[in-house]
Parts: structure tokens; sequence; C-alpha cells
């Protein structure tokens, strides 16, 4: 599904801090997968995930998306692209302040046009899954950080995306949120078929994945 | 300490360039406008008043009593050449002149129009009130029975330089009687109504037209700085009509009124909206930095250090726009107090209204001085609101609220 | 986008409440402001235009260059039978203007005198209306003359009084006769007050040998705006030694006057915009730049920078309607209003009369199209505004915006 071929990425380019993010990256990752990207500090997974999804270019290599070249988009070929293909879930600040936690969910839908009763109905199924059903009215300054990160995820999910890419999600959750997010995800990935590839190097996003890609200094030392 | 403070000013001043350039770029722009609109009005209004008081009133006139009401040869001032004579010997006036002047017809041989004939001394008013200034066009002079024109009458009658006029009164005596004259100059005083109907001649001849004695004139005009002058004239001649520029032309003196008051206004409102865009960048520029402030105090910095540096960051941004805005300001008034600001396309509306086609600009200190007060007041100001925000600051809470 | 616009309107407080009333205010001041400049403007036009001078006029080609009684339009009759085919036409009349000298016993004056068909003037201009004392002038009124007060006041004489008149006649020669004053009007122009005076037509032809001669043929449109259709319509009904004047022309200078004077509003007006523009712009930046993780995020999830701009855009259009919804309809009820009742200035005709303001009423113009134009520039500044915010926003990538500290 999505395929890596040569990659490289430097920062501070011809400068005396020059830093070889990614190193030579071939990867392929398969449908349906549930994969951590998983190293110390700096090893570069947060940059891998940024180009995987468009939201960075390497300097060097290619990136196959369904056999689709994605390296060489434009800016606004590439936003379309995260639009409809993509689905993402950050570390904070996720969800639009302004919005009610289902108008947050239903957002991408609505970006892509859905109908509203579409839109609907497909809120209430993940939110249900997620359990945060009984929020949809809530503003997100009034849900905890577990529930806020959840309702991110419902909404990388609700459009139905080809892959979700989610940079330490858990990050700033405690044990038990982390675990009940982690659950949630995998349930998601089993249900709904949809690929999802994390970086981080929390414990219990390790324990919960089925592949673990390991990283060091730029470069992929466990496939 | 004190380095430190105002290291720490300056750099949190110019942190957000974006956001601090456009509070510097509103204050120099709305100065420089408000600089340069203050100049020109000031220029136009001072431009009239000096116009009219160069040709016509002088700061002080004396006329007959009824003079004014009923401009009529019969309300004379019998013996003006003596008044003036002796007045001539009072320190404190700079200049007098005395004209004679009869309102009647100017004919050629197709036009016709009103006017007053003005019999001046071409000397005494080049003296008095720089009159050679006022030549449009043609010579300074009188010779061969000449007459100057002011220029909207030579425009109704059609006339140029070496035109013959024949102009029509009723002498002293109540006869009909006629002159011809010459145009030899075309002037432009800017005092609509002498523009529009004055001919200039030589005294002795008019006296001589009129069938006068060279005693008689109509007006005696006076230019002075003094301020106790016109009360010692008006006791010292109760027979006759003594009335400074003011009483003269109180439109002039209400149109520099007006503009006092409209700069004023405008000066005020402007500052105003100046206030609430600086308070604006400042309050979420103080807010932005909460925490910091809230770690400094955690720290052991007092409110008052706190204090010093928030004033001086406001002074610095509004004492930075000041100085953008002094220096366009400069360059735009230097330019259109020298350059002046060309409206000869409308050359005709601003002459039949008695203004220049040229505008020039004043520039005052008072303008530079006044601006300066009123931005720092208004950079002071915009941080009372957040400063109310941080004396109420419990540091522990910021630094342990999530950002 | 429209209704996450709304959301953010109610959300962002501050700077709502700001552009808001900052809109409201530069709204409601730009439409008063006009108001009250193009209504003295109107008003200063309207009155010259009443007192005398014609909306448009026929002249012989030279005649106003250089005059003389070789340029007087002779053959009257041939052109008024041409222009009552116009449509557009409601009264012409014409006028035999000359120059000559009063005398009463006492004073001399100089003094246009004009023969008038009194029947028509009626409808043309405001010398009936004038009247002060003694009566208006009948086709038959004779050797009776009409003088302004001014005048009047020169000769020191009364209503009943004769004076003696001293001219010239159309063929050039010496005319002289007697008339006897018979009414006395106040137009309130001191200019036209101290110099005019008018005797009909039936008599002043006899005396001056200008029976179907005139110095120019006075016209009335029906309507004063179609006054250059008319005039294009005249252009085509007279020979070629005619020339056909609207006032546009023929009042230049005051219409020049008039376009300074906007031109000086507009300037000093200008500045209040340049300062509100700012200020506005100021508090989206503000608003904006809050916002820039924010929008990082959305970019990354897909929203697409034309939809950024979109929002934006939503943001201040719905913030600009909401102000412009209330100050356009107060500052047009104020407009209207004035230009009913308008502003007395006491004593502002005495001392602006060298200047031809004749009233001490200051009418406002109440007119829907300028109030629009109003409401299209407020809109325009406010639209431009976002600008600078919106590019800025926009400069970041995605993922750089999620980062921003």
């Amino acid at each position: 599904m999505i395929r890596l071929i040569n990659i490289n990425k430097y920062f501070y380019r011809g400068e005396s801090r020059e830093v070889h993010a990614l190193n030579d990256i071939n990867l392929e990752i398969k449908e349906g997968e549930f994969s951590l990207l998983n190293g110390p500090s700096g090893c570069g997974k947060t940059t891998l995930l940024n180009n995987i999804g468009a939201l960075d270019n390497p300097d060097s290599g290619e990136i196959f998306l369904d056999e689709s070249l994605i390296t060489t988009l434009n800016e606004d070929e590439k936003t379309q692209l995260r639009l409809n293909k993509m689905g993402f879930v950050f570390q904070a600040y996720n969800l639009v302040p302004v919005l009610n936690i289902e108008e947050n969910i239903g957002f991408i839908m609505k970006l892509r046009g859905f109908d509203d009763s579409i839109i609907k109905e497909r809120v209430l199924e993940v939110a249900t899954l997620l359990e945060i059903d009984n929020k949809l009215n809530a503003l997100p300054s009034t849900l905890s950080g577990g529930q806020q990160q959840r309702v991110a995820v419902a909404r990388a999910v609700a459009a139905k995306p080809k892959i979700i890419l989610a940079d330490e999600p858990t990050a700033n959750l405690d044990s038990k949120n982390s675990k009940i997010l982690m659950q949630m995800m995998r349930t998601l990935n089993e249900k709904e078929g949809v690929t999802i590839v994390f970086a981080s190097h929390d414990e219990y996003v390790i324990e919960s994945v089925r592949r673990v890609i390991k990283l060091n200094d730029g470069a992929i030392i466990e496939p | 300490m004190f380095n430190i403070i105002i290291k720490l000013a300056w750099n949190n001043a110019f942190l957000r360039l974006s956001r601090t350039i456009l509070v510097i770029l509103m204050i120099a722009i709305s100065m420089a406008m408000m600089l340069s609109i203050q100049g020109i009005y000031d220029g136009m209004t001072l431009n009239m008043i000096d116009k009219t008081l160069r040709s016509d009133s002088g700061e002080i006139s004396l006329y007959h009593k009824n003079y004014r009401l009923d401009k009529n040869l019969k309300h004379n001032i019998k013996d003006a050449s003596q008044i003036q004579t002796f007045l001539q010997t009072n320190n404190e006036i700079e200049y007098i002149t005395k004209r004679l002047s009869v309102e009647g017809l100017s004919a050629t041989a197709r036009k016709s129009a009103f006017s007053n004939v003005i019999g001046i001394n071409l000397e005494n008013e080049i003296a008095f009130g720089q009159f050679n200034q006022f030549l449009k066009k043609g010579d300074m002079s009188f010779r061969k029975r000449g007459a100057l024109l002011g220029s909207e009458l030579a425009k109704t009658l059609k006339v140029n330089i070496g035109s013959k006029i024949i102009f029509s009164t009723q002498d002293h005596s109540g006869d009909i009687n006629s002159i011809a004259v010459r145009v030899r100059g075309i002037v432009q005083t800017s005092n609509i109504a002498l523009d529009a109907s004055a001919v200039y001649v030589d005294l002795k001849q008019v006296q001589k037209f009129l069938g006068v004695n060279n005693q008689m004139a109509t007006q005696i005009a006076i230019r002075t700085h003094s301020q106790t002058l016109l009360k010692e004239l008006k006791n010292k001649y109760p027979e006759l009509d003594v009335k400074n520029f003011l009483e003269l032309y109180p439109m002039l003196k209400q149109m520099k009124d007006m503009m006092v008051i409209f700069t004023s206004i405008t000066f005020l409102i402007v500052m105003l909206v100046v206030l609430i865009g600086i308070t604006g960048v400042m309050y979420v520029s103080i807010l932005d930095r909460i925490r910091e402030f809230g770690i400094m105090r955690a720290l052991g910095m007092s409110y008052q250090n706190i204090r010093y540096q928030i004033f001086l960051e406001a002074f610095l941004v509004g004492l930075t726009g000041y100085i953008l805005g002094a220096i366009l300001g400069f360059s735009t008034l230097y330019y259109l107090q020298n350059y002046g600001l060309n409206l000869s396309q409308y050359s005709e509306g601003m002459e039949s209204f008695g203004m220049d086609t040229i505008i020039y600009a004043q520039m005052n200190i008072s303008y530079f001085t006044s601006t300066f007060y009123a931005i720092i007041t208004a950079s002071l100001l915009s941080v009372l609101l957040p400063l109310i925000k941080i004396k109420k600051l419990n540091p522990i809470d910021v630094i342990k609220a999530e950002t | 986008m429209f209704s996450f616009a709304l959301k953010n309107i109610f959300f962002y407080k501050s700077r709502s409440i700001t552009t808001f009333i900052l809109t409201f205010f530069s709204l409601l001041l730009l439409i008063v402001y006009v108001a009250m400049m193009d209504g003295s403007h109107e008003s200063m036009l309207k009155n010259a235009l009443k007192v005398y001078t014609g909306a448009i006029e026929i002249y012989q080609k030279n005649y106003r260059d250089l005059g003389g009684n070789e340029y007087l339009i002779n053959q009257v009759d041939t052109i008024e039978k041409a222009l009552l085919t116009i449509k557009g036409i409601e009264q012409f009349t014409s006028r035999y203007e000359t120059y000559g000298l009063l005398s009463s016993k006492e004073n001399s004056a100089a003094s246009m005198v004009a023969g008038i068909n009194p029947d028509k003037e009626k409808h043309m201009s405001q010398l009936e209306v004038a009247l002060k004392e003694g009566e208006f002038l009948k086709q038959n009124s004779g050797n009776c003359l009409y003088a302004g007060i001014g005048l009047v006041k020169k000769l020191s004489i009364n209503v009943g009084d004769e004076v003696s008149f001293i001219g010239s006649a159309s063929d050039n020669s010496f005319a002289a006769d007697l008339f006897k004053l018979c009414g006395i009007f106040k137009t309130g122009s001191a200019q036209f007050d101290g110099a005019t005076s008018f005797v009909a037509r039936q008599y002043f032809d006899q005396l001056m040998y200008s029976q179907n001669k005139a110095s120019y043929i006075n016209i009335k449109p029906h309507d004063l705006s179609q006054v250059d259709e008319i005039n294009s319509q005249i252009l085509k009904v007279i020979a070629d030694d005619k020339e056909s004047l609207t006032w546009k022309t023929l009042m230049k200078p005051m219409v020049q006057a008039m376009e300074v004077d906007s031109v000086f509003g507009y300037i000093s007006i200008s500045l209040f915009y340049v300062v509100i523009f700012f200020v506005i712009m100021i508090f989206g930046f503000i608003n904006v730049s809050s916002r820039i993780r924010e929008f990082g995020t959305l970019r990354c999830i897909g929203l697409s920078r034309g939809k950024l701009r979109l929002l934006l855009f939503y943001e201040i259009f719905i913030l600009s309607t909401l102000a412009i919804i209330i100050a356009a309809p107060i500052g047009a009820y104020i407009s209207h209003y004035f230009s009913v009742n308008p502003i007395v200035i006491e004593g502002m005709s005495e001392m602006y009369k060298d200047y031809g303001i004749v009233s001490d009423e200051l009418p406002f113009s109440f007119n829907l199209m300028t109030i629009t134009w109003n409401i299209a520039l407020i809109y325009v500044l406010n639209f431009l505004s976002i600008i600078y915010p919106t590019s800025y926003i926009n400069n970041f990538k995605a993922l750089e915006a999620t980062h921003h500290v």
C-alpha cells in the first residue's frame, strides 16, 4: 500500500549543523497493518511519519501510495491527498475549539462534501465505538485529555481514510488513558480494516502493535 | 538590573516582528498623514490671512464712520494725509498706506463690469504689503495713465496687457465722470472682493479725476505688531471707524478657529483609534508571555521591575513609530512646503474663490511635539490593562497551568 | 466554512467586537460626512442656479469671450420655434443684458440692466420670489425698474422714485431714459443684489433697439439631471454660429471649487480610514496568528489554503455585514432627516456671502447611490485588511504551523 524507495532527508543542509534525518529508507507498509515506528529520541520516526503523510518532502527517493507517486505532488495536491486518503492524530492541539465534538468528528467528511445525514450517521457510529457518544454536543475544552484524543481518533477514522498516521498520540495521556486509547485503535483497525502507523516510544503502544519498525540515526535497523 | 530590564524590553518589543511592525506602521503612517493635513490647512489659512493683511486691511484700518455701510465718496477721511504723516512717527507702526476707493462701472468696447477704482501710491503699497508679489502678468507700473487690474475682473472684461478701459462714476461734485486707463499689469491678491473688482490707479490721478484734494482718502491701513495700538487709535480718533483685521474679516477668524477645532477633534479621534490598536497588540503580547512573567515573579523579580519592563516595551514601540512618522511627516511637509500641492487643474475654481492654485504647507515644531506627547501617552496607557492582570498574578497558578 | 466562520466570530469576542465597532463607526461617519459635504455643495449650486443663471444657455459664438453688440443673437424667434420641438424643455426665455449707469437725485451706481420677459421669468428664476417691496414686473410694466436691494441702497431711493439711465443701445448708439422704481428684490447674493436691475422687454426693446435680439436664451429643463441630453438635442437644432452651454460650463469656477472642497474633505477623512484600516488589520492579524496551530492542524488533515482563505474571508464578511446592517440605516436616516430639516448655522450666509452662500441652512444630501458606494468602500477596506493576515498564515507550511510557538 505504501512504498518508500531510497528516501533521504537532511535538516540544515549545507550548514555545519547538518543532520541526516532519514538515511536511505526503504520500507513497505501493507494494507491493514497496525504498525509502529520506534526508536530513541531523534531517531527520525516523526520525520519518517511526516514524509509518509505528505506533510514533508524527502530530499531524494520516492514514495508511492497505492502505486501513485506522491513525492512529486504540489502543495495543493498533497493537501487533497491528505484530505481524501489519510487521517492524522497528533500529540496535542488536535481539535477545533469553537466546534462541538460532533462537528469536530464530522469535519473532514464535511470538507469532502458528504451529505449531512450521512455525516451524522457515521459520526454516531465512530463516537459509539470510541465511547464518546455522550459528549457529542460538548466543546473540546470541557473534555479530559484522554477524551480529546479519542475525539481526534474518531475524526481521523470517520471519513474512512486508507491510512491513519498517529504521532505520539499517548504522549500527553496518563497510563490508564493510554491503554484505553490503544485498545480502541486496535479495535478500529480490526473492525474497519484501516491501516494505522504510529510514531512513538511509549510502552503501551509497543505492546499493542503487530509490527515494530525500529529506527536509529535515521536508518531502519529492524523492518 | 536596569540593563537587564532594558534588554528584556528591547528584545520582547520586537519579538513578534510582524505584529510590532504593523503597529509601528500604523503609528507612523497616521502621524505622517496628520502632520501633512495639518500643514496644508494651516498653510492655506495663513496664506489667506497673510494675503488679506497685505492687500487690504493690514492689522488695523481706519475709515469714515459710515464708510463700511455705504461706500459713498462722501464718507471719506478728509485729512487722511495729515493723519498718515502723524502716525508715521509712531514707533509701533511698521508701515502705513492710504487709499482712495470709489465704485463704478468699467467698460471696454465690448464688455462692462461693476468695479472699484482704488487710488494707491505704488511705492507705499510695495513697502506695505509687497504688492509687487501679487503681479501675475505685465508690469507693476502706472506709467501713461496705467492701471493694474484684479485678475478676475480682467477675465470678466476679457482684457489683457495694453487694453483700454473706461471707468465711470459719480465724482465728488455729484457729476458722472469717466477716466480712460490702460492695463499695465494684472494682479492676483487672492482676496476675492479685490480680484473681482479692483482697478488700481495712481492715487494722485484718482484724486484729480474725482475732483478732490490730495488730503482725502477712504482708507488708512496700518501694519503693526503692537497689541495696544488699536485701543490707542480708537481713543485718538473717535470720529473715525478704527477696526482691526479680525473685526473686518470675521470670516477669516472663524475659518482659523474652525481649523483649530477640526484638527483637534481629528487628532483626538485618531489618537483614540491608535490607542485601541496599540492596546490590542500589547495586551496579547503580554498575555502570551504570562507564564514567563509568572516564572520571573516566582524567581523573585518584583512587580515594579516587571512594570518598568512593560512600560519600556510600550515606550520603545511608540517611540519607533513616532520616529518613523516624524521622518515621513517631515519629508512630506518639506516637499509640500517647498513645492506645494499643485491644484492647477482646478485653477478657475480656486482663483474665483480667492485661493492660490499651488498650496504651500506650514511646518511648525508644535506639530512634532504634540504628536510626540500623544503617541507616547497612548503607548503607555495601552499597557495599563495587562499590567492589572499581571499584578493580580499568582505565579504558581500560571506555571502549573496547561498551555 | 460559513458556519465555522460564524462560530469563530462568537468565540473570539475581542476581535469581533473591536472590528464591529470600528466598522460601524467608520460607515456612519462616512455616510454622514459625505451627505453633509454633498448637501452643502448641492445647495450652493442650486441657490446659484435658482437666482439667475440658467441650466442651459444659448449664446452667439464669441459673445462670452469677446462680448459686444455684434455678437448678440439675432432672429431669436427662429431659435425659440426650434426649441418648442424639444421635449425635455419646461420653459425658455430670452434676455437682453447691458451695463449702464443709474442715477438718482443723490447718487449714481453702475448696474447691469436686463430686459426680461416677466411672465416667462416667473417660471425660470427666483426673481419674482425674491420680491421684497413693491411689485414684480408685468409684460406691460413700461418703464418700471425692478432693482436689487443693494443697488437701491446705493442710490438711496424708494419705490416710486425715478432713476435716470445712461448706456448704449444694441446699435452702439447712446441710450438714455428715465425709469421708475416699482419693485425691490433680495436674493441674498450680495453681488447680484448690488448691481442688477430689470425692465420689461416690451419697453426696453424700444429703448435699446433690441427687438428679436438677445444676449442669450435661457432654458429650463424639466429634469436637471437630463441636462446633458437635452443640450445635445438643442445643439442639433441651432445654427453653427451659436453655442449651447450647460451650467457645468457656465458655472465652471463654482463647480471646480466644489470639487476642490470635496477633494480636501476626502483627504481629511481618509486619515480616519487609514487608522481604522490598520487597527482592523492588526486585530485580525493577532486573532489569526493566535490560531496558527489550529490552522496548522486543519491544513494537515486536509483543509486547503483556498478553504482557509475562504474561512477568513467569511469571518470578515460576516463582521462587516453585521456592522453595516446597523450603521447604514442609521446613517441613511440621519442624512434623510437633515436633508429635509437642514441644520441652521446662524450668520453663515452673512459671513460667506463673498463665496456665494445665500442661506444659513446647511442641508444634507440624501442619495441612495452615494450610500451604496459608501457601504462598498467600507466592505473593500475590511476585505483588504484581511489580505496580509491571510497571506501570513498561508506562508506557513502545514507542519510548521502545528509547531508554532
